[in-house]
């Protein structure tokens, strides 16, 4: 098993402040909108919790699976599954069968958009204030 | 699309038509008022006729964003601006929360609602789909149920979505709207706006993307700013406590205010602070859009009579307003009042002062309690049932309340306009003057009535903060004018970006700056912001002398006059006519106005204030969408 880095949540840290879909929308579009990011936060109860979700880079991942066009492979460095635009025709099947809806067709780019995880230093968790996006590693570390 | 931190085009919507449109941002606007308050203090002088009825049809309500709204500039609002019921003068209320960055997400600068719906509306916004959608059962509820109802409603469970609650619907004085989520356009009564419009929410969905000039000075600018928020005691306290912290050290330095003002120290105060929140309140933060400082602490209270109800931080305003000026120490009571304002859509502040006002009239017997009923200082309940009756508007305690203090005490007479604790009808802070003559002189002149987000001068006075490097004296009366007169242009300036007030405590102007021009790619130097607040500040002077507005507005209330404080660290202290009359003059001639606070011509051209260019909403030149008739 290859090293994965990958991105944990913290919703006890969260306060729902956006930052880091504002860093992710700007690096992904080159403007600012959370809508348009690659993670997603839900407010709860009043405001009272918020829990960021983020591409959990599957270790069986549905939407490479899917792909008619192999468009989403694994990279080796990261361990992210990125999508390939040269190759993705934008069907739209990766977002059907997402489970926790991480994967998309963007309306400018109008290819199928994910989490690369920045190509392994995520602007995301940079941008965060509380240390609610953590950068983790998993895998077998003992191998190498 | 430009780049620039706008999107070049305000939304017009006429509830009366049922019609909407865009209008261009104009160049002069932009470039001479940059957005927010500056945007809505021309667009109110230019759109609304002199002497229009706030409740009518042709008062406008604008939700104005600035060219750093909705970016990644850490800690930026929007405004609500219209004319106040409340004061019948200008009225701007600032918000936090995510609902203001959704309006440029939409692709606008800021939403101008004109008109008066023929039944309860909800007016849904998707980008360039407008849809005027019928209320019907929404009409009725309370401002937080009212916001999943609109999201339920509408399918739309991503919309950012303004509310009124029963207070607006029924035109209450200082009604507020509730913004996404739970924050308060709050003072001013614009909440009864909205619902003499027949306007119950507005829900915004928008996609697209907020450009700035040049995004990599743009990201340094910014992560300068934020490291100026990191290294800030006072927004590090914010982060700690939000504002409850405020509530131990105003009651040191002697300015929260006891029993309608009545004293300006509260033995009991420390119940009300973070200590008292931290153990019976605070879970974790929340943050609004876009901001490290995350001020709000959410919480609930778990224990005693109001048990399992979810509540936010009690605000410092809130605490000294519904708590020690109404001698109710219980923090868990005085968040379940806070609530019950947030949820019938009421100004906690103004409510505190009212609901204080009437129970020293009871006191002094102008007013007599209800059958059944307590209306007194301490009571918790006494307190509830005015809320309540002012929300619902069904008995004459309740109309004649909602009116605000000003109104009420006309009404009331028998001297109680000695304690009507407002000026120009806008309900007085928490933060109790005498001893800090220049924090009475930040009422007397503040645009929108007594307000004291315009020029803090509590800080300067009893807070050690030095102004231009040198300390500050407490009691004298000179310098004070030119102190206030420098915040209140540059903190107008920067509410034209729009900056929260607690970031502004860390952020320099020099990196205000810097985010300003890498947005805009405009070169402008730090002192632009109180050059352009400046500009602001006279053109909102304008609109209220344009409502006969004159300089005998200019005045604290008579409590602050006549009444030497009994007790506290400025024992004995007022601030008689005299001294009023001292910190006015001197306040007047630095700001280029007449002995009436008229500003002279000649500071009218140089601020660039001549008649020349007006805005105008215009015909719409076609529907902006398909049909946007009732569904």
């Amino acid at each position: 098993m290859t090293r994965k880095i990958f991105i944990r949540t913290h919703f006890d840290l969260c306060t729902g402040c956006e930052l880091c879909q504002l860093a992710c929308s700007q690096r992904l579009l080159g403007g600012y909108n959370p809508h348009r990011a690659l993670l997603r936060i839900a407010h709860a109860r009043e405001n009272l919790y918020h829990f960021p979700t983020v591409c959990s880079q599957c270790t069986n991942p549905y939407c490479a699976t899917v792909c008619p066009v192999d468009a989403i492979e694994r990279n080796a460095v990261t361990g992210a599954m990125v999508v390939d635009h040269d190759k993705c025709v934008a069907c739209g099947l990766c977002h059907r069968y997402c489970p926790v809806q991480m994967i998309w067709i963007d309306p400018d780019l109008k290819k199928s958009v994910k989490c690369d995880l920045c190509g392994g230093d995520p602007c995301c968790v940079k941008a965060c204030p509380t240390g609610a996006l953590e950068l983790a590693t998993t895998g077998d570390d003992h191998d190498g | 699309m430009t780049a620039d931190g706008y999107m070049g085009r305000f939304l017009v919507a006429d509830l009366t038509r049922t019609e909407a449109w865009s209008v261009p941002l104009p160049a002069w606007l932009r470039e001479g008022f940059v957005g927010g308050k500056g945007f809505g203090a021309r667009l109110l002088c230019d759109l609304v006729p002199s002497g229009a009825d706030p409740l009518g049809p042709e008062n406008v309500i604008m939700f104005m964003t600035g060219p750093l709204t909705a970016t990644a500039a850490p800690s930026m609002r929007a405004c609500v601006v219209t004319k106040s019921p409340l004061t019948g003068i200008y009225l701007d209320s600032f918000f936090g929360g995510r609902f203001g960055p959704e309006i440029k997400y939409a692709g606008y600068d800021g939403l101008i609602v004109t008109g008066r719906a023929a039944h309860p509306t909800i007016l849904a916004i998707q980008d360039d789909q407008v849809l005027f959608h019928p209320a019907g059962s929404i009409w009725g509820t309370d401002a937080l149920t009212a916001n999943a109802r609109v999201k339920a409603e509408l399918d739309a469970p991503e919309a950012r979505v303004v509310t009124i609650g029963q207070a607006g619907e029924n035109q209450v004085g200082f009604a507020l709207i509730s913004c996404e989520y739970n924050r308060q356009a709050g003072r001013g009564g614009a909440g009864a706006v909205m619902g003499a419009k027949n306007l119950k929410a507005i829900a915004v969905t928008g996609r697209r993307l907020v450009r700035v000039h040049d995004p990599v000075a743009f990201d340094a600018a910014c992560r300068r700013a934020a490291a100026d928020i990191a290294a800030s005691d006072a927004c590090s306290a914010l982060t700690d406590s939000g504002t409850s912290n405020a509530v131990p050290w105003s009651n040191t330095v002697g300015t929260l205010p006891f029993r309608n003002h009545f004293d300006q120290v509260d033995a009991k105060a420390d119940r009300l602070g973070d200590e008292g929140q931290k153990k019976h309140l605070f879970l974790g933060k929340a943050a609004c859009h876009g901001c490290p400082i995350r001020c709000s602490q959410m919480g609930a209270v778990r224990t005693g009579r109001y048990a399992h109800m979810i509540t936010d931080i009690v605000e410092y305003e809130s605490a000294a307003l519904m708590g020690s000026n109404l001698d109710i120490h219980d923090v868990r009571a005085v968040a379940h009042l806070v609530k019950l304002c947030d949820r019938y859509g009421l100004d906690s502040m103004s409510t505190g002062v009212v609901i204080a006002f009437a129970f020293e009239a009871v006191e002094k017997k102008v007013l007599s309690s209800p059958a059944g009923v307590t209306l007194a200082f301490g009571s918790v309940d006494g307190a509830e049932y005015l809320i309540r009756a002012i929300a619902r508007q069904e008995d004459e305690l309740g109309r004649l309340l909602g009116q605000g203090v000003k109104r009420a005490a006309v009404q009331l007479g028998k001297g109680s306009e000695a304690y009507a604790l407002h000026v120009k009808g806008l309900e007085v802070p928490g933060w109790a003057p005498r001893g800090t003559p220049g924090m009475g002189l930040a009422y007397m002149t503040a645009d929108r009535g007594a307000c004291h987000q315009r020029g803090f001068m509590v800080a300067y006075e009893v807070g050690g903060e030095k102004f231009q490097g040198r300390p500050v004296d407490t009691y004298s009366l000179a310098q004070k004018a030119e102190i206030l007169k420098d915040r209140q242009d540059y903190l107008a300036g920067l509410d034209a970006l729009v900056k929260c007030d607690f970031g502004a405590f860390g952020v320099t102007s020099a990196h205000y700056a810097e985010m300003f021009n890498a947005a805009t790619g405009r070169d402008v130097a730090p002192s632009f912001f109180n050059e352009v607040g400046e500009r602001i500040w006279n053109q909102v002077r304008l609109f209220n002398l344009d409502e006969g507005l004159d300089a005998r507005d200019d005045r604290l209330p008579r409590r602050f006059v006549d009444e030497p404080l009994p007790s506290g660290p400025h024992k004995g202290r007022r601030i008689s006519d005299e001294d009023m009359d001292v910190l006015l003059t001197d306040y007047y001639c630095l700001r280029g106005w007449d002995s009436d606070g008229r500003p002279r011509a000649a500071k009218l051209a140089a601020l660039g204030l001549q008649p020349s260019q007006r805005f105008e909403v215009g015909a719409p030149p076609r529907p902006l969408s398909p049909p946007t008739r009732d569904r």
